[in-house]
C-alpha cells in the first residue's frame, strides 16, 4: 500500500433516522476519500448532514440510525461492524475533536486522567507511563507547564486550552484520520487561528488525514486541499478550495460565499440566502435547493440533479452548470436577482 | 474543607437556637398537658396548682423557654408527663428508628439506583416501560395502603396458611419480641437468634419503606442518568473507544452520582424523624411513635426533644449533602 492509496473511503453513505413523524433522511449518498496528510473540508449549514456523516464514520450514531453504503478504513469495511469491533477503530485509527470544548471534557476528572484514559484504551501502559504520555501530549498541543497542568480539572482551563486538550486526547493513539467537527466554532477568533494551525501541523507530524467539518468557509479557506459543500444531506459541490471559492458552479455554494464577510473594509451588506433548508422528512422531488435558488426552473423542481463534472475533480450537482459557466461573474448571482 | 465544616457547624448553632424557639412556640400551643386533671370532677384546686407548678406551667412562656433551654444545652431534656427521663426514651426510639430506616434506605437506594440506571441505559425498552409503570404505581400509593396490605392481606394470611398463626414467621407487630433474651431464656441471647428475631420483625416495615421509597430513587436516577448519557463528555468517552460499560459507569454514572447522592443524604436526614405511618402500622416504638404519642398525650418535654433531634439530623445531613457534593464535584470548592 502506498501513501497515495485512500486511507478512508466513504461511498454512497446514507443515514436515516426513523421518527414518529417519518423517516429523516439526514445523509443521502455521500462519497469522499482521504489520503494521508489530506485535509478535506466539509462545509454546510446546520442540519445539512455534515456532523451525521462524521458520527457515522465514528460509529457513534444512535442505535436507531439506519446506515447504508460503505465506509472503508484501508481494507476494512466499517458499516455493519458490531459496536465492540468498532471500538478498535474509534480513538485509535479514527479520532474526533468535537465542537464545544466546554462540555466535551468530563468535569469531574482531571485533564491528565482523561488523556491517560484515552491512551490506555488502546495501549497497554502502566498508569505512570500513561501519565508521562499525557504530559508529552499536552506539550505537543502547546499547553505551557504541561507537568503541572496535567493535574488540572477542565474548569481550570480556558476554552482554547480545553480544545487543545481535546485535540491531545484525539491524537493520543496516533490516529490515521482525525475528524474535527467545528473545532473552532466555540472559540475566540484569535484562538481559532492558533488551533487550526496546530491541527495542520499535527497532520504532518502524525501523517494523518484531517476531515474538517464547518459551516464557516473562512475556516477552510486557507487550509483544505479539497472541499465538499453539503446541502440537505447531499454533497452538492466538490472541488479544490480554489474551484469552490473562485469558480463555484452550484448556486448554494455561491450563496454561502455571498454570506461570508469577504472584502476587508468594504461597506457591502452581506447577502443571506433567503428561505430555509427543506425538512429532511419530506424532501422535494427535485433539487433540494430549488425553493431558494434564483436559477430554479421546472426541471429543478422535478428532477434531482446528477453530479456534473465541471472540470477535473470539480463536480457540481446542478442542472444549470452550463448557464453558470456562461455567466461573467457567477458570484453575483444572488445580487442580480435581488436588484 | 475543614474550615468549611467548622464554619457550617458554627452556623448551625444559631440555626438550632431559632428552631428551638419555633418548636417551643408550637409545643406550647399543642394543648394543656394537665387538661385531664382539670376536667376531672372533685380535684382540689391545690392539687392542680401543685401539678402546674411541677410542670412549670405557672410561669410565663419566656421563662419556661429559658429554663428548658438552659437544661437542654447541658443535655438534660427533662422528664415526660409520666415522670420518666425524656432523653432515655428518645434515645431508645432513635435506635429503633435507625435500625429500620438505615436498612430500608440502603436497600431502597441500591434497588432504586440500579433500576434507574438500567432504565436510562435501555431507554424505551420493555424494562424501562415496566420499571417506569411500576415505579409510578408504587410512588403514588399511600404508605398506609401498602403497609396495611402487606400486614393484613399478605403476612397474616401467609402465617396462618403455613400453620404459624400463633407463632408467626413474619412478625407483624413490634420491633422485637418482648423479653426475648432473659436469664430464663439464655439460648435466645446469641447473635444468630437476635438477628433472626430482628429480621422477622423488620421484614414487613422495611419492605413497606423500600416499596414506597425505591421508586422515587429509580425515577430520579433515571432522569439524572439520561441527562449525563446525552452529555458531550459521554460522547467524547465513546469516541475514545472505551468499552460501553466504562462509558456508562465511569463517565455517565459518576457524574449522575453527584445529584443522586445529594438527594439521598437530604432524604436520610428527614427520615431520622421517624417513619411515622410505617411505625404506627407495625407498632414500632421509634421516633415516629414518639411524635404521635407526645402530641396525643400533650407531653411538652418529649415533643421538644423530638423536635430537637430531628432538627439536628436535618441540619447535619444538609451539611453532609454539601460535603458529598464537594467531594464528588471538583468544581465546587468549600472554603
Amino acid at each position: 500500500m502506498t501513501s497515495l492509496d485512500p486511507i478512508l473511503k466513504v461511498s454512497n453513505l446514507s443515514v436515516e433516522f426513523p421518527t414518529d413523524d417519518g423517516i429523516v433522511k439526514a445523509v443521502r449518498g455521500v462519497s469522499f476519500e482521504v489520503r494521508p496528510r489530506d485535509v478535506l473540508g466539509i462545509v454546510g449549514e446546520s442540519g445539512c448532514g455534515k456532523s451525521v456523516t462524521a458520527m457515522a464514520v465514528m460509529g457513534l450514531l444512535p442505535r436507531t440510525a439506519r446506515v447504508t453504503g460503505s465506509i472503508r478504513f484501508r481494507d476494512d469495511e466499517l458499516v455493519g461492524l458490531k459496536p465492540k469491533e468498532m471500538r478498535a477503530y474509534r480513538g485509535q485509527k479514527i479520532a474526533m475533536v468535537f465542537q464545544d470544548p466546554m462540555t466535551a471534557l468530563n468535569p469531574v476528572y482531571k485533564v491528565g486522567w482523561q488523556l491517560a484514559e484515552a491512551v490506555r484504551a488502546h495501549e497497554d501502559l502502566t498508569r505512570k507511563q500513561a501519565r508521562a504520555r499525557s504530559i508529552e501530549l499536552l506539550h505537543t498541543v502547546g499547553i505551557p507547564q504541561a507537568e503541572s497542568r496535567v493535574d488540572s480539572y477542565p474548569h481550570e482551563f480556558s476554552g482554547g486550552m480545553r480544545q487543545r486538550a481535546m485535540i491531545a486526547m484525539a491524537i493520543a493513539n496516533n490516529p490515521d484520520v482525525l475528524i474535527a467537527d467545528e473545532p473552532t466554532t466555540a472559540l475566540d477568533v484569535t484562538v481559532q487561528a492558533q488551533i487550526l494551525e496546530m491541527l495542520i501541523n499535527l497532520k504532518d507530524h502524525l501523517n494523518a488525514a484531517i476531515i474538517l467539518i464547518t459551516h464557516d468557509l473562512g475556516v477552510v479557506a486557507g487550509i483544505t486541499d479539497r472541499m465538499q459543500v453539503m446541502y440537505a444531506g447531499k454533497v452538492v459541490e466538490t472541488g479544490t478550495a480554489d474551484d469552490i471559492f473562485y469558480s463555484p458552479r452550484m448556486p448554494y455554494s455561491i450563496g454561502l460565499l455571498g454570506s461570508l464577510p469577504s472584502h476587508a473594509g468594504s461597506q457591502e451588506r452581506l447577502k443571506p440566502i433567503s428561505g430555509a433548508p427543506p425538512s429532511l422528512i419530506n424532501l422535494p422531488a427535485g433539487c433540494p435547493f430549488s425553493p431558494r435558488c434564483p436559477l430554479a426552473d421546472d426541471v429543478c423542481e422535478s428532477v434531482e440533479p446528477p453530479q456534473v463534472v465541471v472540470s477535473d475533480g470539480h463536480v457540481s450537482a446542478c442542472h444549470h452548470v452550463e448557464a453558470l459557466n456562461a455567466m461573467a461573474d457567477p458570484l453575483k448571482l444572488f445580487e442580480e436577482v435581488a436588484t | 474543607m475543614i474550615s468549611f465544616i467548622i464554619r457550617r457547624v458554627l452556623v448551625s448553632i444559631p440555626l438550632l437556637f431559632l428552631a428551638s424557639i419555633v418548636a417551643f412556640i408550637l409545643v406550647v400551643n399543642t394543648g394543656d398537658p394537665i387538661e385531664d386533671l382539670r376536667t376531672k370532677p372533685n380535684v382540689p384546686k391545690a392539687t392542680i396548682a401543685l401539678r402546674e407548678h411541677e410542670l412549670g406551667l405557672d410561669k410565663p412562656v419566656v421563662e419556661r423557654y429559658v429554663s428548658w433551654l438552659g437544661k437542654a444545652v447541658h443535655g438534660d431534656f427533662g422528664k415526660t408527663i409520666k415522670n420518666q427521663p425524656v432523653w432515655a426514651q428518645v434515645r431508645r426510639s432513635l435506635g429503633v428508628t435507625l435500625r429500620l430506616v438505615l436498612f430500608a434506605e440502603i436497600v431502597s437506594v441500591l434497588i432504586g439506583v440500579m433500576i434507574g440506571v438500567v432504565s436510562a441505559v435501555k431507554q424505551y425498552s420493555w424494562f424501562d416501560y415496566g420499571a417506569t409503570t411500576g415505579a409510578f404505581l408504587l410512588y403514588s400509593l399511600p404508605v398506609l395502603a401498602v403497609g396495611s396490605f402487606l400486614k393484613f392481606i399478605l403476612a397474616i394470611r401467609l402465617n396462618r396458611w403455613i400453620g404459624r398463626g400463633d407463632d408467626p414467621l413474619i412478625k407483624t407487630i413490634g420491633e422485637g419480641t418482648a423479653n426475648f433474651c432473659t436469664a430464663s431464656k439464655p439460648y435466645n441471647c446469641g447473635f444468630i437468634p437476635s438477628v433472626t428475631d430482628f429480621l422477622s420483625h423488620a421484614f414487613l416495615p422495611m419492605l413497606t419503606l423500600v416499596l414506597i421509597t425505591f421508586a422515587g430513587y429509580a425515577r430520579f436516577s433515571r432522569a439524572a442518568m439520561l441527562e449525563t448519557l446525552n452529555a458531550d463528555y459521554v460522547r467524547t468517552a465513546r469516541a475514545k473507544g472505551l468499552s460501553e460499560r466504562r462509558v456508562i459507569m465511569k463517565h455517565a454514572f459518576r457524574t449522575a452520582l453527584m445529584t443522586v447522592a445529594t438527594v439521598i443524604s437530604l432524604d436520610f436526614g428527614a427520615l431520622i424523624g421517624g417513619a411515622i405511618l410505617t411505625e404506627t402500622i407495625f407498632e414500632w416504638h421509634g421516633m415516629g411513635r414518639v411524635l404521635v404519642e407526645s402530641i396525643n398525650k400533650i407531653d411538652p418535654n418529649l415533643l421538644l426533644c423530638w423536635f430537637f433531634v430531628t432538627a439536628v439530623a436535618v441540619i447535619a445531613f444538609n451539611l453532609i449533602a454539601d460535603i458529598i457534593y464537594a467531594v464528588l464535584d471538583p468544581r465546587i470548592r468549600l472554603d
